[in-house]
């Protein structure tokens, strides 16, 4: 509307839309701000998933977390939906065998295998725990087997086909390489019974054989703990501090901003490492040195607000019709120092989760026993050409959550910020 | 007007100038509209309006009844969420709305000018006044020398009343009287035909404005302007105006010449505003206020806009907007005391 | 000639003749307000700097210990102590470091090389400044260009898929980012050097003076030196550089947002100057002055950023040293990297608000 509109309507006559806004429910008006806001409104509201979402996976990582992060689940280094490379039996279609333990009893059953491979081994193995099963189970009679050595895992197979064998053992993924070659065979599953179950991994493992999702899942709850610790507690110590130094003034005022203004403008993470590296890797060290970080960014802005509420026209009329300093700075400045501050908080919590990201990267940060995405990301360094996935998943995951806080910190300001709206 | 023939390319060369009293711009039922979260509210609403040249034309009317936004609209200053959505804006023999960005911008400054309410914020904190200046001149006139430019635009501060050496300050280093006068001088610049002033003399206090005023005066009748001053001070416009145009939600009220308007202003919105200022020979009595409050322009009273607050309201107000039309000499206005209908008198069905 | 001298001389004669113009040019206030600004900044070093003494004073793990071994005799133990003066009151102590810090003398390095820390420093500071120019100068470019852009096309495609990518950009941990750069372009594509300054076999040829491997080069005219410092160098400078310039591209859009609903904007439309000489002349001009104060602060950012990317690429630089140091628990070394870090802030916060207070002719002093 032109500038110059300052209509200062009746106070018995709000406008009608106004009213009827005021009748409606936060959902709806949630709803309806959709219309106006667009895209912004898009950008919190997706951001606003994100984030619950991270906080459920945080919360309850036991839940959605297969493996244990700490335990050594599968070999080493298996890409992503990868199988664990096995030992396993080949058998012709349609035929009664499907396992070790499908083999009559006291007969020399022809098994064929390549030479030079642990196939035979395995087979062997398998043989031998059939057969001590079978004499547990009071039974008797042992499986015997006659391994019928072949050159190369195609003439095993082939050997199959021609009847010479009964099954072959060969590895999952020379199987895989030449399968096509042998139509009338069929892959029956790993030759040892242990190995039976063995599955692939979402994510694949990392170099110790932890599986990489677990560790992402629980990485979350270490992130979010972390960044939400930091920033609360900056928040706690920097607002009153602000709120403090805005209204009263003075020396105090200075000699505080001096030293905020100091731990300001030094480089964040420098000033991190040096206080973790002062007070050794722990949780709580970490969360004192990020917390101590973000402490005049608090300061700062609620100090800003405060001084120029403090000196609105509204708080100087208050102040001549008698309200106490309490009074003032509860119902005046606080409400305006609010909406800034959250949109700092979500920010904040972002830039929390990234130094801290950071500081584990170093070296510099949590004790190694705990799953945590910087740490994947420092020991997956050296494995970059041949397992892409060790720094690629902790990598996306430390970005996705950062994102949400920042969209939703973006978010809301271009709404809460009015200079920015259209005239 | 050769020189402006160059970079115009509407006007042809050699059209002979308006003579004084002859329509420079003239509105033809201009509505404008502005989208809002609780629907389009019309900021102004069929307005018809000629401009003589070589007048000032006083355009008053309280807070939001839409007279700054007209004054931007004559100029296409219109953004979103507003667009002017219907009338015609017809200068110099076309009709604005029918020229592209590009050709509007060649006008503004040139042709059409205007000065803003507030000369704190008008002006760039960091360019000198001379930069100003030459940089509109030379926009528009893209062979004159910087020097030339600048030595014009010295004289032209000169002119109205700025120390010529000044020239090279920043805004911030002028008073708010002073700073207006710049406004002026950029306005003046390219000779322009029409200024739109919007509450020029809002910003400024008494004698200021008093100085501001006299100047205007003295320039119209030197620089061949005409102008439209925009404000809710009758008091500033019974002084420097010659014809008056009154402005309630949106639409026109009343338009007359100066004295007609205040000896025998004919619109009752009219009659209780002069009524409500206050008067020196008032002594011990109430001031008079007017009934009810400003209209809400998202639900704009049907039929009149005044009914609600009218002294003489007639049933016939509610149920049909009065047509704005002469009901003397020159004098303007939209009323049902004045306009006769088949249905006035009756009342309404129930 | 000490390297670390050389680097103060670069940096330090330009910006002194720039003060000293600004100071005889300018008016009294003026004046008054540099004096007053430098004052302001020594007291921020001061606090900085004696933090971390007594900080690193208080920290658990015993120099003498780590260097020793804990076997060491008493003896031994003695003698390292006075050598140290850790023998000495702790107030003591401190106006020691102080006096060394003053005349540079920084120590020596106590574990590993046992060089002189200044040598050290000499070596790395310039390696770090090599690192966040070209980043900087990525950064506050784009961002300028990118965020303009983004505001005169507000609220269209361009402009919700420029904030998109700015904060997806700042999203990233930039060592992910600069691994995966490093994935894609060193190992993969094989484009660029994976590691380093200079490849092994050019830097023998190299005559360095400042440290600076492009202002060396130049210097001695050994333009393959030259080509393979550059190409070193494009990687990690683009890696700090992109994740700033996100930082940039935001600040600058919401600053020519605000400055283009300014009425001066509105009263030079209505005289008919061309909205390009309005975005750039009286928009982008104004909003720039917020937007370059804040890359004083963003220095900060940028250090820390090379702190990780130095880690990354095996980059020579403080950063890294600084890592390096921590995990050795080489104390001299940290104090006096850290403080080092410290005048450099001051110095780029001094030089930002200086120069601030000369592009906007509103500041009163």
């Amino acid at each position: 509307m032109a500038q110059d509109i300052e209509s200062t309507p009746d106070p018995g006559q709000v406008a009608d839309w106004e009213l009827e806004l005021q009748k409606v429910g936060f959902a709806r008006r949630i709803l309806m701000a959709r219309k106006w806001y667009r895209t912004d409104w898009w950008f919190v509201a997706i951001s606003t998933v994100m984030v619950v979402g991270f906080l459920i996976v945080a919360a309850v990582p036991q839940w959605l977390a297969a493996h244990d992060p700490l335990e050594q689940v599968g070999p080493r280094l298996l890409a992503p939906r990868e199988l664990p490379e096995q030992e396993i039996l080949v058998v012709p279609i349609g035929g009664t065998i499907a396992s070790i333990a499908d083999f009559e009893p006291d007969v020399r059953t022809p098994v064929a295998v390549a030479i030079d491979t642990p196939s035979s081994e395995a087979a062997r193995d398998e043989a031998e725990r059939v057969t001590d099963e079978i004499a547990a189970s009071g039974g008797e009679g042992r499986i015997r087997l006659q391994i019928e050595r072949r050159e190369t895992a195609e003439e095993a197979l082939a050997a199959v086909e021609t009847g010479e064998a009964v099954a072959a053992v060969i590895s999952s993924k020379t199987y895989e390489a030449i399968a096509a070659e042998f139509p009338t065979l069929k892959d029956s599953g790993a030759v040892s019974s242990a190995e039976q179950d063995a599955t692939s991994f979402p994510l694949g493992t990392n170099q110790v054989g932890q599986d990489v999702l677990s560790r992402l899942i629980w990485g979350a709850r270490i992130a979010i703990i972390i960044g939400f610790s930091a920033s609360i507690a900056s928040f706690v110590i920097g607002v009153p501090l602000g709120l403090l130094a805005g209204f009263v003034g003075g020396k105090i005022d200075r000699v505080m901003t001096l030293i905020m203004d100091s731990i300001y403008a030094f480089p964040g993470l420098i000033l991190a490492i040096a206080i973790t590296a002062v007070l050794g890797p722990s949780i709580f060290n970490i969360i004192v040195a990020i917390a101590v970080l973000y402490i005049p960014t608090y300061y700062r802005i609620v100090r800003g607000q405060t001084l120029q509420a403090r000196q609105a026209l509204y708080v100087e009329a208050a102040r001549s019709l008698g309200a106490k300093s309490k009074v003032i700075l509860t119902r005046y400045i606080f409400p305006n120092v609010i909406p800034s501050v959250a949109v700092i908080f979500s920010v904040n919590v972002a830039d929390a989760i990234l130094t801290g990201a950071g500081l584990s990267f170093l070296g510099l940060g949590l004790p190694l026993s705990i799953p945590d995405w910087g740490i994947d990301l420092a020991r997956g360094q050296e494995f970059i050409r041949s397992a892409w996935w060790l720094i690629t998943f902790p990598g996306l995951a430390v970005m996705s959550v950062v994102l949400a806080f920042t969209m939703m910190g973006e978010g809301l300001v271009e709404i809460f910020n009015p200079k920015l709206r259209e005239r | 007007m050769t020189e402006r023939a160059s970079t115009d390319q509407r006007v042809t060369v050699g059209e002979p100038p308006l003579k004084a009293g002859e329509v420079l711009y003239s509105l033809r039922d201009v509505s404008v509209e502005y989208g809002t979260r609780a629907g389009p509210v019309a900021a102004v609403d069929g307005v018809s309006l000629d401009i003589r040249k070589g007048e000032i034309l006083g355009l008053v009317g309280e807070s939001g009844c839409g007279k700054s936004t007209l004054g931007k609209a004559m100029l296409r200053m219109i953004t979103s969420p507003g667009n002017i959505s219907s009338g015609e804006l017809w200068f110099d023999g076309v009709d604005l709305l029918t020229l592209t960005e590009k050709q509007m911008r060649e006008l503004r400054g040139a042709r059409l000018g205007m000065v803003f309410q507030d000369p704190m914020t008008s002006l760039n904190p960091l360019s000198k006044i001379v930069d100003h200046l030459t940089e509109t001149i030379m926009t528009h006139e893209p062979r004159v020398s910087e020097a030339a430019a600048r030595d014009r635009s010295a004289q032209l501060i000169g002119r109205l009343g700025l120390r010529e050496e000044r020239i090279d300050d920043y805004p911030h280093q002028f008073s708010g009287g002073m700073r207006q006068r710049i406004m002026i001088a950029l306005a003046l610049a390219l000779r322009a035909d029409l200024v739109i002033a919007d509450e020029p003399t809002t910003a400024l206090d008494v004698i200021v404005e008093a100085q501001f005023l006299d100047l205007l005066r003295e320039l119209r009748d030197e620089f061949d302007l005409t102008i439209v001053l925009i404000t809710h001070n009758i008091g500033v416009v019974a002084e420097v105006a010659d014809r008056v145009a009154v402005m309630y939600a949106g639409r026109m009220a009343e338009l007359a010449p100066v004295n007609d308007l205040f000896l025998a202003t004919k619109h009752p919105y009219g009659q209780g505003l002069l009524r409500a200022v206050p008067n020196i020979e008032l002594d011990g009595t109430e001031l008079y206020q007017m009934e009810g409050a400003p209209p809400n322009l998202l639900h704009t009273p049907s039929g009149c806009a005044f009914h609600p607050r009218c002294p003489s309201v007639m049933p016939i107000c509610s149920a049909h907007q009065p047509s704005f039309q002469p009901v003397e000499w020159d004098h303007y206005t939209a009323c049902w005391l004045y306009e006769s209908h088949p249905d006035k008198g009756k009342a309404p069905d129930a | 000639m000490h390297p670390l001298l050389i680097v103060f001389l670069i940096f330090g004669i330009p910006a002194g003749v720039a003060l000293g113009w600004v100071f005889l040019r300018g008016s009294e206030s003026l004046r008054r307000y540099i004096l007053t600004r430098i004052a302001l900044t020594l007291p921020m070093v001061l606090i900085l700097i004696s933090v971390v003494f007594f900080v690193l004073r208080v920290m658990p793990g015993d120099v003498v210990s780590s260097t020793l071994g804990p076997k060491a005799s008493e003896a031994a133990r003695q003698n390292i102590m006075e050598a140290l003066g850790l023998d000495d009151p702790l107030i003591v102590q401190y106006f020691r470091f102080l006096g060394d810090v003053v005349t540079f003398d920084l120590g020596d390095s106590f574990i590993g090389a046992r060089r002189p820390i200044v040598d050290e420093l000499g070596e790395r500071l310039p390696a770090t400044l090599e690192l966040i120019t070209p980043a900087a100068i990525l950064a506050l470019g784009s961002g300028l260009l990118f965020g303009t852009y983004a505001a005169i096309r507000r609220k269209k495609p361009a402009d919700y898929s420029l904030r998109l990518y700015s904060v997806i950009i700042y999203s990233m941990p930039i060592f992910w980012l600069g691994l995966l750069l490093r994935l894609v372009f060193s190992v993969w594509l094989d484009w660029t050097p994976i590691a380093g300054r200079i490849d092994v076999v050019t830097n023998t040829t190299l005559v360095r003076t400042t440290n600076l491997l492009v202002v060396d080069s130049i210097l001695t005219g050994n333009w393959a030196a030259l080509r393979s410092v550059l190409h070193h160098m494009i990687l990690p400078a683009m890696t700090l550089g992109l994740v700033l310039s996100g930082v940039f591209i935001r600040l600058t859009r919401i600053n020519v947002i605000e400055t283009l609903q300014e009425d001066y904007v509105v009263a030079a439309r209505a005289r008919g100057i061309r909205e390009r000489v309005v975005t750039y002349s009286y928009a982008l001009k104004n909003a720039m002055i917020p937007v370059v104060t804040v890359m004083g602060l963003q220095v900060a950012i940028l250090l820390a950023g090379a702190v990780l990317t130095e880690t990354v690429f095996n980059w020579p630089g403080m950063g890294r040293y600084l890592i390096e140091r921590i995990s050795s628990r080489d104390f001299q070394a940290v104090q006096s990297t850290v403080a080092v870090f410290a005048l450099f802030v001051a110095i780029i916060s001094l030089a930002v608000d200086v120069i601030y207070s000369i592009l906007d002719p509103r500041v009163k002093y």
